[in-house]
């Protein structure tokens, strides 16, 4: 049956699979890992394929929880201060006097889409790194598009303590962005 | 409010221009100190590229890339090796 056999699978999908991989993950190297990784799963699960999907949707199900596993893995480190009790101090961010306590660096214009992809990955697992709630305004915000008023509202908090969240989410990002995007990216 | 205002207050203000538009006298506090601090000028144009990086998300992919032959060779063994295995 045409369906089941992996060779077929790598000739007739494998470069639609390799572009929507390598549109989430933005590196060629990961994108065939990816692939690599999807059609070694579908042949283990061939036998579970009903066959009740186009072979090709059923492959991109697969592909994208190869994806997801790929982003998890590239966990991000984030440098934010942390108070005596080990929670973050965003504070700290800022000495005594309100100036920033170490200067920021300059990010260049990313121009390729390539680079783009990357970066977004890159603040896709950043986020993964907030604080529940600020990881909820944040999207709300920015993914979604409310305005502050209806996040109040939505999510029951003071004005206040919706532009202290959104301003340390995007303080965090910031950091986190710069240590694993821009930094690199710059040498 | 005072027109002169510290790098923790104008990072507060540029998050909060990203969100509404500011009083005027905030708006020109924050005018002021960017034209004299490098640092929140950067921190203001970076959280435009950070909604930009967010927004443009779903966007573009006319980019035709392909398997390269090595890859797609690559991974034919692999299948190969473990349909025989």
């Amino acid at each position: 049956m045409e369906a089941l056999d992996p060779r077929t699978w790598l000739i007739e999908h494998g470069d639609y699979l390799f572009r929507m991989a390598r549109r989430k993950l933005g590196s060629d190297a990961q994108a065939e890992d990816a692939v690599q990784e999807t059609l070694l799963a579908a042949l283990s699960a061939r036998d579970r394929y009903a066959g009740s999907a186009a072979p090709r949707t059923w492959l991109t199900g697969i592909l994208k929880h190869k994806i997801i596993d790929q982003i998890r893995r590239q966990g991000r480190e984030v440098e934010i201060p942390r108070n005596e009790d080990g929670d973050e101090d965003y504070e700290a961010l800022f000495k005594a006097d309100g100036h920033w306590a170490s200067p920021l660096r300059e990010w260049h214009n990313p121009q390729h889409e390539a680079e783009l992809a990357q970066l977004r990955i890159i603040l896709l697992t950043c986020t993964d790194g907030l604080k529940p709630m600020m990881a909820r305004v944040f999207s709300l915000r920015e993914v979604i598009g409310l305005d502050t008023e209806e996040i109040c509202k939505e999510l029951n908090i003071s004005s206040t303590n919706c532009w202290v969240l959104l301003h340390r989410a995007r303080l965090f990002l910031r950091e986190c962005l710069e240590l694993n995007g821009f930094s690199e990216a710059a040498k | 409010m005072n027109l002169w205002v510290s790098c923790k207050e104008a990072s507060e203000l540029a998050s909060r221009a990203m969100d509404t538009t500011l009083p005027l006298s905030n708006r020109l506090a924050l005018k002021l100190h960017h034209s004299i601090c490098a640092n929140c000028t950067r921190f203001a144009v970076q959280l435009n590229v950070i909604r930009r990086l967010i927004k443009t998300d779903e966007a573009s992919d006319t980019y035709e890339a392909t398997l390269s032959p090595e890859a797609k060779r690559r991974i034919a063994t692999e299948l190969q090796k473990k349909l025989d295995s």
